[in-house]
């Protein structure tokens, strides 16, 4: 078994199958739901539609803001992951390439707070974002999220390391500021690690729940995933409609997978042997 | 003069990060100790400062306690589950069969959604009438009455661990996944020759070159474990009673509905020390162990 020999092993096929399709139930049930009246959703949660239907999914877009949450979540996932990725590889930068005791203290400083929870801090926090009005503000959400360039910096740290230092110290011969430097010479250099960056950090975004429901307060701020909290209570009664609603805000983040698949499991694997 | 303001550039590079880590992170988490000795109401400025009584109050509010001990069992029970699911997942990902590739994308497919949604489609399942679609399947299966999936104190922690568990195993075997394909295949026909069987051959040589993964897959469950949220939230609301409370429900509630600024600062403090030690904990023990093996 161990020696994969390049003979396919069709009992796992057959092993495999009905897990998968198990594990995978949850989801067709939320899909065939969609396309379902009411009464045969209730009747037969389970099996195909007796009739097939699209008026759930003309209906969600009719009835709720879902285009514009979907604007939301996406201004403060684009402006959120953008900021994170450009301040975390900043502050690596002088830490790796002039390293001395100011640098050095600053990265003790963040790393010591690498394992405090957002929860920990949290009653603060509220108080700060109302001192400051970023209450209900998209911006203000996007400035909480800024946090996530801890998480960045030291990922930007370990691959930053791997540039020889030649690079840049034949830039600075040819008279180039280290502003310069930064931009035309390391930041291009860090697409692969910032692609990890920014697959991390748009998936924590995009799914988070707990900071845009004490943030955001009014509707129309109301991204993707608060959308779906509030609509749970308009549509407890008709939850195919509600499964739509589900469907519809499932889409655009399978979608990024789909485009994403390969440098998601290679983040996943790069994260880990970094950590 | 030159090397100076060389000097002087680099260093702003570190403002932008320093600023946000400092003003969203560590001033927060200052004010929260600060904040866990006085009885600030949240909405005067005067306050006193009462000592170590939030903290007393922690240890005999029955809210905070059952928060403590079902984020702890969800936090271990997750990792436990997710880590003896997740390696034989991994190893039979690595082989090679017509659907494997499927079967890679459906494993991870549940990681992807918010858990808020997660949640609200086990809802559906598991929701305790007769109407939910597994009381349904089985009574059509087996005929057997409907269960509290949701309501019984029990079965609602199990219900919230297994969906948590559904969702974020195929993610882990993606981790093992690529430390299991990084293991040369020599090994294997090293052991085998020298009359290692398969169990043998996983002990021996898989199990050892996978504890690294092991380090940081369970490093990810216990500290994501204990800031869970959502996943209990949205399935039972923390129900029934207080039975799956989990501690960041309790610091919202205490702390922003409720206005108890001391109270929930106090058992931010706690909170952040539990995770502190764990991880502490787990990290050292677990490192010392992929040296025994």
């Amino acid at each position: 078994m161990m020696m994969t020999s390049q003979k396919r092993n069709w009992i796992l096929d057959l092993v495999m199958l009905p897990i998968g399709l198990a594990v995978f139930f949850p989801f067709y049930l939320i899909i065939i739901n969609t396309f379902k009246t009411l009464q045969d959703a209730t009747r037969n949660p389970i099996g195909l539609p007796k009739e097939w239907i699209l008026t759930n999914y003309v209906q969600v877009f009719e009835e709720t803001a879902l285009l514009r949450s979907f604007g939301n979540s996406l201004t403060i996932t684009f402006f959120s992951v953008t900021l994170v990725v450009i301040i975390g590889a900043m502050g690596a930068y002088p830490v790796v390439f002039n390293a001395n005791r100011v640098t050095k203290f600053a990265m003790l400083y963040l790393l010591a707070g690498f394992m405090i929870p957002f929860q920990a801090t949290l009653i603060p926090l509220f108080q700060l974002m109302t001192g400051l009005n970023l209450i209900d503000k998209l911006y203000g959400l996007i400035a909480l999220y800024l946090n996530g360039s801890v998480f960045v910096f030291f990922l930007m740290m370990g691959y930053m390391r791997t540039i020889p230092r030649e690079l840049s110290e034949a830039a600075v011969i040819d008279g180039c500021t280290v502003w310069g430097i930064f931009w035309r010479i390391i930041f291009p250099l860090l697409k692969p690690i910032s692609t990890t960056a920014v697959i991390f950090q748009t998936m924590w975004i995009w799914n988070d729940f707990l900071a845009p429901m004490l943030f955001l307060n009014s509707s129309s701020n109301s991204t993707l995933v608060l959308q779906i909290y509030r609509a749970k209570g308009e549509f407890t009664v008709h939850w195919p409609m509600f499964m739509t609603l589900t469907v519809v805000t499932l889409v655009p983040i399978f979608l990024f997978f789909i485009f994403m698949q390969k440098h998601i499991v290679k983040g996943i694997a790069a994260g880990a042997v970094k950590g | 003069m030159i090397k100076f303001k060389r000097q002087l550039q680099f260093q702003s590079f570190l403002l932008p990060i320093l600023i946000v880590y400092t003003l969203f992170t560590i001033y927060p988490l200052l004010q929260s100790l600060f904040l866990s000795f006085t009885n600030f109401g949240g909405y005067s400025n005067v306050y006193d400062f009462v000592g170590f009584r939030n903290y007393e109050r922690l240890f005999v509010d029955d809210a905070i306690r059952a928060s403590i001990s079902y984020t702890l069992l969800f936090t271990f029970g997750k990792a436990l589950l997710v880590t003896v699911f997740a390696i034989p997942l991994a190893m039979i990902l690595d082989q090679n069969f017509l659907t494997r590739n499927l079967h890679r994308a459906i494993f991870f497919f549940p990681s992807i959604p918010s858990g808020l949604l997660i949640a609200y489609i086990w809802g559906f399942i598991l929701a305790p009438i007769g109407s939910g679609v597994l009381n349904k399947i089985l009574n059509q299966l087996f005929n057997i009455g409907a269960q509290p999936w949701l309501s019984d104190p029990l079965l609602a922690k199990l219900s919230t661990i297994f969906v948590a568990t559904w969702a974020i195993t195929g993610w882990h075997a993606v981790l093992y996944l690529a430390f299991l394909q990084s293991i040369p295949k020599d090994y294997y026909e090293a052991a085998s020759i020298d009359g290692a069987n398969r169990f043998q051959q996983f002990r021996y040589v898989t199990l050892p070159l996978l504890a690294p993964a092991m380090t940081v897959s369970v490093m990810l469950l216990l500290t994501g474990g204990l800031k869970v949220f959502e996943i209990p939230f949205a399935l039972t609301k923390g129900g029934p009673g207080f039975e799956t409370l989990t501690v960041t429900q309790v610091i919202v509630q205490k702390g922003i509905t409720e206005a108890q600024y001391g109270l929930a600062s106090a058992m931010s403090v706690v909170f952040f020390l539990i995770v502190l030690v764990i991880a502490i904990f787990q990290v050292t023990m677990m490192q010392r162990r992929e040296q025994d093996l």
